[in-house]
């Protein structure tokens, strides 16, 4: 999965080089990281459609909440009871969204070169590139940070024997970082860029059980 | 956002919705390890924190020589003043991993503009800042005591007969259910006939006593709603001239209520009670109104009545069951020569659950009076039964050193004065709060005047007497340490550096007053005290008595015997943020005053 979409990256960046979207491309020298999650209608990339896309910066040791997109689109039709039931929108709950196409310019002019935060981030880059790339013929180039891997980085050092617990809650709770509006796309990208924020700044966490 | 940062806690509350979004809009969450600096002295902040999770504390200076002011922890918010400012004057440092809300400056100040409520909460006194949460916490003022609904007063189950029932009939049916107005229904319809209906129409009209009920009855009916006001129905009764009401929920009749039964429910028993003491011809009737105290110092608090005027109420309640019970005891030929005087709390009229007993008695120089010790046991005695319980230190009339000739009376308060021991310093602190409940009040003059003239300029004795306020540390940091420990005792550290010291200012400056609210405000007059200053002291003096009498009733109530083993304990988890936030502004309060202390009277603290 992972070289596919090297080799992918350097032919779009080669293709685009000259258009609009060059900026995109460029590798990115300032110190700030986007922190993305989107809600969706499945877990099955093939099959889900995106219902809302929460994201914010993170600059330095501060998260910019007041920095941040909040984009709920319109409800698709395969909006059913089953996802419904994980995050708790409803077809009338999205009836304000807005078109995809505008979703997507908004999000790739708040993203910008940043690299990409989340927790499982290459489900929700999967997602947003399953309908960027026949738009736009490219899909995000940015540079991606996985929450889960950065808090096995730090911890397994000190976990003695077995596999690390990597479930959200479970990583909120040991970080001690309040779950800030779970199942809802914003709050979950504010939550996983604090636990990063907490990763990178504070001490390691000392107990792991 | 919104389930992270709380916007009904004060301040924010007091935003339109608008600025509620603007200020949701513009918060940003910075993350800080434990013993980073989050605002440094001399510097600019960023704008106001607000605590997500973590504690915060405020201090000044570096390592030892460090003075820590103030802990803030979860919902609390810091940093307004200095970003107002544009320059810190004191550390900010996370004491754990803390998370904090930041609301740029520019917001601020921009808000501050727009929203006067908000300005000046942000910019105002204590005193001011404890009156917006007043008017805002709905069930805390005197309005709540006037918005009582009809069916929680007496609602009575009326007397209804039927048409064609006889006058003599209907006035031996009220004279047999003691009701003194009865419903005649005729067809669908309820007429009122009330005693003067009936005296009207056998003695004016000279009807036969054989009429039916139901022609004399007047059927236009004034009737309320179960769940309106009271204080309309009063209104009403006001207005038509009558004295009661019909309450219909509907078309379904619920009772009556009468005029006697509203007045008295607004008067809360107090008037009740009142009365009962003046009435009591012997010690067992005093004692039964003596227990109903209690429960109407319960319902004045539940219901929210100021404690200022729970207080006062309460002082000259105790007062009354003193001085009656004074006069059943004390032979009437014996009470003009001997004055009964109560002290400590009692005679600042300051108490408000049944505090020990503080009184002693004064009498004229070379009084005879064989009886006399034996009486003021019976007399001690008979308080403890009523509810009042003894004085752990022994300070009463059972205590023959309380009973004293005016003469060894201004003797004790001299000698008291010239020591510096803790218990000679005790008893003259108590002592100086006297004030006469009954018998000969000139005896107790006599004395005080002399003394207030004799301390006259000793500035010896007022440095010596003043030090004991400032004794006890604030408790300012137990904020903090809320985990650990969680409670702090009010007494020493808000309540008693505020009277004591307010006493020795006022026994300086020769206050007769005893109320330490009367001594502030003299105090004001005399242009001793700024009249801020004194407003904010006072408002703190209220808060601290007020939070410890609410956690009093509830461990009361919790407890198996009615006991409370910790008066004074306050337990900081209980309280919510806002109070928290009252309570430590109040003790900086505290300590200000106590800062002013030490500079006037030289206390090198």
């Amino acid at each position: 999965m992972i070289i596919p979409r090297t080799i992918r990256r350097l032919q779009e960046r080669r293709v685009h080089k000259n258009g609009p979207w060059a900026e995109l491309f460029e590798s990115y020298s300032g110190d700030e990281v986007v922190s993305l999650d989107c809600e969706t209608t499945s877990l099955d990339v093939s099959k889900a459609e995106i219902l809302s896309i929460g994201a914010v910066r993170i600059k330095g040791q501060k998260v910019k909440t007041s920095d941040r997109l909040d984009i709920r689109l319109k409800p698709p039709a395969s909006l059913t009871g089953e996802s419904i039931k994980v995050h708790k929108i409803r077809a009338t709950d999205l009836s304000d969204g807005i078109e995809l196409d505008e979703a997507l310019d908004k999000l790739l002019a708040f993203i910008g070169n940043r690299p990409i935060l989340g927790y499982y981030v290459n489900y929700d880059i999967r997602m947003i590139d399953k309908f960027l790339r026949p738009k736009y013929g490219f899909g995000l180039p940015n540079k991606s940070i996985e929450l889960s891997h950065v808090y096995h980085d730090i911890i397994k050092w000190k976990h003695v024997g077995g596999d690390v617990d990597l479930r959200f809650d479970t990583i909120a709770s040991k970080l001690d970082i309040p779950i800030i509006q779970r199942h809802t796309a914003l709050g979950d990208a504010i939550t996983v860029a604090l636990m990063y924020v907490r990763l990178k700044h504070g001490q390691a966490p000392t107990s792991t059980h | 956002m919104s389930d992270s940062f709380k916007m009904d806690n004060i301040p924010f509350s007091l935003l339109t919705p608008q600025e509620q979004a603007t200020v949701e809009a513009s918060l940003d969450l910075g993350y800080y390890q434990q013993g980073e600096k989050i605002i440094t002295a001399g510097e600019a902040p960023e704008g106001v924190y607000i605590i997500l999770k973590g504690r915060v504390r405020e201090s000044e200076g570096a390592d030892e020589e460090q003075h820590i002011y103030v802990h803030y922890q979860n919902e609390d918010y810091f940093g307004g003043w200095s970003s107002l400012r544009g320059r810190a004057i004191h550390d900010f440092t996370a004491e754990e991993e803390t998370i904090c809300h930041i609301l740029p400056t520019q917001v601020l100040v921009e808000l501050i503009q727009s929203n006067a409520l908000f300005a000046d909460y942000f910019q105002q006194n204590f005193s001011a800042k404890s009156e917006l949460v007043e008017q805002h916490s709905r069930n805390q003022d005197m309005a709540e005591f006037m918005l009582s609904k009809i069916s929680s007063a007496t609602v009575r189950e009326p007397l209804v007969v039927e048409e064609g029932t006889s006058i003599r009939d209907a006035t031996r049916l009220m004279r047999e259910h003691k009701a003194d107005c009865v419903l005649a229904r005729k067809g669908g319809r309820y007429g009122m006939v009330t005693g003067t209906d009936l005296l009207d129409a056998v003695v004016l009209k000279e009807m036969p006593l054989d009429s039916d009920v139901s022609q004399i009855a007047s059927y236009r009916l004034v009737t309320a709603d179960p769940e309106d006001y009271l204080f309309n129905a009063l209104i009403t009764m006001t207005q038509q001239q009558i004295e009661r009401v019909v309450v219909m929920s509907g078309q379904q009749m619920v009772g009556i209520v009468e005029l006697t039964d509203v007045l008295s429910y607004f008067s809360s028993h107090s008037h009740v009670i009142g009365l009962r003491i003046e009435r009591a011809s012997s010690i067992g009737e005093l004692k039964e109104a003596a227990q109903g105290l209690h429960d109407l110092i319960k319902a004045l608090i539940s219901t929210g009545v100021k404690i200022r005027f729970t207080m006062d109420l309460l002082a000259a309640m105790n007062g009354r069951i003193i001085a009656k019970l004074f006069d059943l005891t004390i032979p009437s030929d014996m009470q003009p020569h001997v004055c009964l005087i109560v002290m400590g709390s009692e005679g600042r009229g300051e108490q408000i659950m049944k505090t020990d007993q503080d009184n002693a008695l004064i009498f004229r120089d070379g009084l005879s009076w064989k009886d006399m010790q034996a009486t003021m046991n019976r007399f001690s005695e008979t308080l403890i039964s009523f509810g009042f319980p003894p004085c752990p230190g022994n300070i009463m009339v059972s205590n023959p050193q309380w009973v004293n000739s005016v003469g060894d009376w201004t003797q004790k308060l001299n000698d008291w004065a010239e020591s510096c021991e803790g218990e000679a310093q005790m008893n003259l602190a108590i002592a100086v709060d006297a004030k006469p409940v009954a018998g000969n009040q000139a005896l107790y003059k006599v004395a005080r005047n002399w003394f207030l003239r004799h301390l006259r300029n000793n500035d010896v004795f007022f440095s010596h007497f003043a030090k004991a306020a400032i004794e006890f540390d604030t408790p300012l940091t137990f904020f903090g340490n809320l985990r650990d420990k969680g409670e702090l005792d009010i007494k020493k550290g808000g309540i008693f550096p505020i009277v004591h010291g307010i006493r020795t200012l006022a026994l300086e400056q020769r206050i007769l007053a005893t109320n330490t609210y009367e001594r502030i405000q003299a105090l004001v007059d005399a242009g001793q005290l700024q009249e801020q200053n004194g407003k904010d002291i006072s408002e703190a003096l209220s808060l601290f008595i007020q939070l410890r009498l609410r956690q009093q009733i509830r461990r009361v109530e919790e407890s198996d015997d009615g006991f409370d083993p910790t008066p004074n304990l306050i337990e900081l988890h209980k309280l919510n943020k806002m109070e928290r936030d009252l309570l430590r502004d109040a003790l900086q309060i505290v300590k200000g005053f106590k800062k002013h202390l030490s500079l006037r009277y030289h206390l090198g603290g």
